[in-house]
């Protein structure tokens, strides 16, 4: 998951702005609301976004807030509207690459970092086919799915699932192989 | 009926906290005194208490440990703040089961958490919430060995 907090530029004319970023969780909003935590990325920073993934580390409303600074002037601080929680982060469907070596359907999913596993349907193309799922707990690994029938044609698709924020991707494009052919896009 | 259960975010045993430890190790005056008591101490906790008990520990942290606590470091604070907000959802998850009754609390849990208490008010309030902060892995591993579908306490 990656979570990106952006805000428009202080027009400062040939002056280098830079701007500060705090968050509170809601336990800090709610039991400690003096205190506001410096970004781990972006106390300070020249930019007009902050990587602030690694500050949501829990599933609750976090305060984020944002204020401008050249030499010794600050502006005042710029609060997000809404809070952010992660529950609402939208998931895109994962990368993935189908493959046949030998007699075996093989897939290899994008690693998205350790908070991702994958749901994998597959199943042969042919009239009334069963759909297999098989829960792959991390990318960038090849994964064995199943050993084929010489001349038929077997097909993939893959979404990603996220536990910390009860949240899943919607499906890959269905990729499909057969024993002599490369794997063919739907 | 069904057991409340709670999942510990993996990071938060292998991140936050040995960042926590490695920061405050140091600042604990009173090595020999500990406030979770050992591991046997809550070992004997029933999986019918495990709820209970794992509530009011959270409690504990939210409303003493991380408010007595003054941490100037931003990179504790943050590794602070991440635990607190985890228990925090952890705690609103375990409230969803308190609506069922399933969260009962007997004679043992209580005496349990109370010994918790005693040994934090023996210690003036910062020394016992650093302390509690270095005792953190106790708990969090407890509540990962305690909260499997197949657990038995």
């Amino acid at each position: 998951m990656k979570h990106l907090l952006m805000w428009n530029p202080v027009a400062q004319p040939r002056e280098t702005v830079l701007y500060s970023v705090e968050y509170q969780g809601e336990y800090e909003s709610l039991y400690m609301s003096h205190i506001w935590i410096p970004s781990s990325q972006c106390s300070p920073t020249n930019g007009l976004e902050c990587d602030v993934t690694d500050d949501v580390t829990a599933t609750v409303p976090y305060n984020f807030r944002v204020r401008a600074m050249l030499g010794s002037q600050t502006s005042a601080w710029s609060t997000l509207e809404h809070p952010f929680n992660r529950n609402s982060t939208v998931l895109v469907a994962p990368r993935m690459e189908v493959t046949e070596h030998g007699l075996h359907l093989v897939v290899k999913l994008e690693d998205l970092g350790p908070q991702f596993e994958f749901l994998v349907v597959y199943w042969r193309k042919e009239p009334g086919a069963t759909e297999h799922v098989k829960v792959v707990k991390s990318g960038n690994t090849p994964v064995h799915l199943e050993t084929m029938e010489p001349g038929a044609m077997y097909c993939v698709k893959a979404q990603a699932w996220v536990k910390a924020i009860g949240r899943h991707s919607t499906f890959s494009q269905i990729q499909c192989v057969d024993m002599q052919g490369e794997s063919l896009p739907l | 009926l069904r057991r409340c259960l709670i999942s510990v975010d993996r990071s938060l045993i292998e991140k936050s906290f040995p960042e926590i430890k490695r920061a405050l190790q140091t600042n604990d005056t009173f090595p020999n005194v500990t406030i979770l008591s050992t591991l046997e101490n809550l070992k004997s906790i029933q999986p019918v208490d495990v709820c209970c008990v794992t509530s009011r520990l959270l409690t504990f942290y939210r409303d003493r440990v991380f408010k007595d606590h003054q941490e100037t470091s931003p990179e504790v604070m943050r590794q602070i703040s991440s635990i607190a907000n985890s228990f925090l959802y952890m705690q609103k998850t375990l409230e969803q089961c308190q609506v069922h009754n399933q969260c009962h609390c007997s004679q043992e849990a209580t005496n349990a958490t109370r010994t918790i208490h005693d040994n934090y008010d023996q210690l003036e309030a910062s020394s016992a919430a650093l302390k509690s902060l270095g005792e953190l892995d106790i708990f969090l591993a407890w509540i990962d060995e305690n909260h499997q579908e197949t657990s038995t306490a």
